[in-house]
């Protein structure tokens, strides 16, 4: 029987080596021992570590290099400075990056979010003055959907646009904005029409961000001891109308283009990084002894189980780009609620010495403590598992809302 | 050890094309009604056997050209097995094409395979294999209870085995026995002197199981005596993925029954499938059923292929779909209520079955244990 898919065919193969023929030479041979690269997917893993890492030369040169070869940002089209890549190739080259244990140069939200917004949602002006900048790094954005009383229920946003003369006037509240400490640009919700109804009203802008344009940003320690997110109270934040992307009170519909990207996540090379994660654990088990542990055994077998049928749910994901809308809250809530379940066990195995921290200022843990605590935000983030069961029931199985 | 995911990989337009002829046909001629009425004491309805083999030729799907099949591999095998799982199908598919094709292949015994697959494939011989323990398990270097002497140029058998599957319907018997040399197989015909099968009374009554008397009943030695753990390794890795798919199939149909219930029980005025407790479940199942599909999908290109993580696959591929089928019967069950506790109501077929299938080529926890083992731990 003939098979349908690209993906391991002779045409998928020569891209494969061709970029890893360029990985190969332009990977600047110190950046591996910098960090961990094969954990970076892992959600919110040693996310201060990997802001340090990134400071390092190797990885400065590296990222250099990526933009020059034009590296970055791959999967847009050719016409807003990608490479048109689809997401074989992607996963593709995100494979060969890993096996050099060297990182994909990301934009974060820039690319996974807004850049698509705009490529799909934005005018040619829009494009052409947005777009770049996010390739080149000068533009690093943050999330302003979330508020206090409405996350799940984010329709129900407060924060107000006033329009001014040629420019939208920001007020209000947002919280559990990822990235906020780094960002100097903000992609936002807000109610520009009170008097229409909860859905139509809203507008999505981006705005420059920071205390210079209102945006008065306070980290929100996360439980992790770090500072992922932030909140903003905004008074007055200003920003030209031509930043209002799809057009006044048409923010909903821009904004549900927006998550359907941002739970179509990196499952190809996330699951890559669980496998590794695994490996790590398995050496652990067997330099400890205890792989004789029956009990112990049990655990490791479910846990590779999952990971290999991540693997499977990827591939499934990579070829059937039709389907993939049905499948990707599952594949959200298999991953992590896979990981809070792993995570645990694998502090399990520390016992009572898990109880303890290593010392230093702050709140610094070991990895497997950090991964313990960090893998509570993903069955909680980008819709909590109990959204993602509802929208499973009722959009995949037919259920009545 | 590595997952190799770079082989290609989706289901082919072919196996939806088989899908749905199958499951066309199943929904007319072998439903879980005529699986009900099967349990109830209905006699192994042949011509609908033989017309799975001839009309939408399943029987021969695995087998290869050489002895008369198609020469396709577990892949499509697998489509086939989920749909008869879907209806609890209660033929001896697993028993005939699966373990004894399976193990005349392994044994690769030229003239033996030349003798049987042939029929097997086209449906007109029913095989069987008795190969589980004394205790019931099928287990590679467990304890049978069946030897073979040699006697006059030929092998006789003595003892007996039990948990074999449609050995009532069967026409001709694989039997694995200790000899002098180790564990080989042998090969008797239905009906041989000294040979005696007994129904066995099952938990799960759509799959008939039966205990196996051998009183000096001769027997062919197929391949070589000595070498017969290495072909129930083989056989039980190919039945562990074999069976996953069946219970992937018992399991979506769990799903799709207790939604179709959800959409119409109502309760406090509104259906049931509009509260999230209900909803909740639903999607959970739904998780199981679709994760069980990607390790089937995995585990039979895998064995296929030959690839290093075949056997993994396999392991992997047990565990998983038991206890996803086990998690969609009850629940099915749960979100039924009272009706979904009663004789009448199909659910409870699932549940038994899911529970039998479970236990069968190996429990969960045993095949997680060789997983482990195969991961080098």
């Amino acid at each position: 029987m003939t098979d349908t898919m690209q993906y391991g065919d002779d045409a998928a193969e020569e891209f494969r080596g061709s970029v890893r023929e360029w990985i190969t030479e332009n990977a600047p041979p110190e950046l591996t021992g910098v960090f961990d690269w094969r954990t970076r997917e892992i959600p919110g893993y040693r996310v201060e570590q990997i802001v340090e890492a990134k400071r390092h030369p190797a990885h400065v040169e590296w990222e250099r290099r990526c933009v020059e070869g034009g590296f970055v940002c791959p999967l847009w089209p050719v016409a807003a400075g990608g490479r048109g890549w689809n997401r074989v190739q992607k996963a593709i080259f995100e494979e060969e990056l890993h096996a050099a244990g060297v990182p994909r140069i990301d934009r974060g939200m820039g690319e996974f979010l807004v850049g698509p917004t705009i490529v799909a949602r934005g005018t040619a002006e829009q494009q052409a003055r947005l777009l770049p900048p996010i390739i080149s790094g000068q533009h690093r954005y943050c999330q302003g959907f979330s508020e206090p009383e409405y996350g799940s229920d984010l329709a129900g946003l407060q924060t107000r646009g006033a329009v001014d003369g040629d420019e939208l006037v920001v007020t209000g509240q947002k919280i559990w904005t990822s990235g906020a400490v780094d960002a100097n640009m903000i992609f936002l919700l807000c109610r520009t029409d009170p008097a229409a109804a909860k859905h139509r009203g809203l507008t999505f802008a981006v705005a420059e961000f920071g205390p210079h344009n209102g945006f008065d940003v306070r980290p929100i320690r996360q439980m992790s001891g770090a500072y992922d997110f932030a909140e903003e109270f905004i008074s007055g934040a200003r920003t030209p109308l031509s930043n209002v992307i799809g057009g006044l009170g048409e923010g909903w519909s821009v904004a549900m283009t927006t998550l359907g990207l941002e739970r179509d996540f990196n499952l190809p090379t996330l699951s890559l990084d669980f496998l590794h994660e695994f490996g790590r654990m398995a050496d652990r088990v067997r330099e400890s002894g205890r792989n004789s542990d029956p009990v112990v055994r049990q655990t490791l077998a479910r846990a590779w189980s999952h990971v290999a049928i991540m693997r499977m749910f990827a591939k499934r994901l990579l070829a059937d780009e039709e389907g993939t809308a049905d499948m990707v809250s599952s594949t959200k809530l298999f991953w992590s609620e896979y990981h809070r379940w792993v995570s645990t066990e694998d502090l399990d195995l520390d016992g009572a010495a898990g109880m303890l921290r290593p010392a230093g200022d702050g709140y610094p843990t070991t990895p497997i403590q950090d991964s313990f605590l960090a893998a509570r935000a993903a069955t909680i983030y980008a819709g909590t598992s109990q959204i993602q069961r509802n929208i499973i029931a009722e959009r995949v199985l037919g259920l009545p809302r | 050890m590595p997952i190799d995911t770079r082989a290609p990989l989706l289901a082919a337009p072919e196996h939806e094309d088989l899908r749905r002829a199958l499951r066309r046909f199943l929904t007319s001629a072998a439903s879980v009604t005529r699986a009900r009425a099967h349990a109830e004491g209905e006699e192994f309805d042949r011509a609908v056997w033989l017309r799975l083999a001839d009309e939408l030729g399943v029987t021969g799907l695995g087998i290869p050209e050489e002895f008369g099949g198609v020469g396709f591999g577990l892949t499509e095998q697998a489509v086939v097995l989920e749909e008869l799982g879907r209806e609890l199908y209660g033929g001896p598919y697993l028993a005939s094409v699966v373990l004894g094709a399976a193990a005349l292949l392994a044994a690769g015994d030229r003239a033996a395979q030349e003798k049987l697959l042939p029929g097997i494939a086209a449906g007109e011989t029913v095989a069987t294999l008795a190969a589980a323990g004394v205790d019931g398990e099928w287990r590679v270097g467990g304890p049978t209870g069946v030897v073979a002497r040699e006697r006059e140029g030929g092998w006789v058998l003595d003892g007996s085995c039990t948990h074999v599957p449609d050995a009532t319907v069967a026409d001709v018997l694989l039997v694995l026995a200790d000899t002098e040399q180790g564990r080989g197989l042998f090969v008797l015909p239905a009906g041989s002197p000294g040979l005696s099968v007994a129904d066995l009374s099952a938990l799960d009554q759509t799959r008939r199981f039966s205990r196996v008397e051998l009183r000096g009943a001769a027997a062919e030695c197929a391949g070589t005596p000595g070498d017969g753990d290495r072909v129930l390794a083989a056989v039980l890795d190919r039945a562990a993925v074999a069976l996953g798919a069946e219970q992937l199939g018992g399991a979506a149909r769990c799903l799709e029954l207790a939604v179709e219930y959800a959409k119409v029980r109502h309760q406090f005025g509104e259906p049931i499938g509009r509260f999230q407790a209900i909803k909740h479940l639903c999607a959970d199942m739904y998780l199981a059923v679709e994760s069980s599909r990607s390790a089937v999908m995995f585990a039979s290109r895998a064995l296929d292929e030959e690839t290093a993580e075949a056997g993994a696959a396999a392991s992997l591929t047990k565990a998983w779909c038991s206890d996803a089928f086990l998690q969609c019967a009850g629940d099915a069950m749960q979100i039924h209520g009272g009706i979904g506790y009663t004789w009448e109501c199909d659910v409870q077929l699932y549940f038994k079955r899911a529970q039998s299938s479970k236990h069968l080529f190996g429990g969960p926890a045993h095949h997680r244990d060789t997983l482990a083992a195969r991961l080098g731990l």
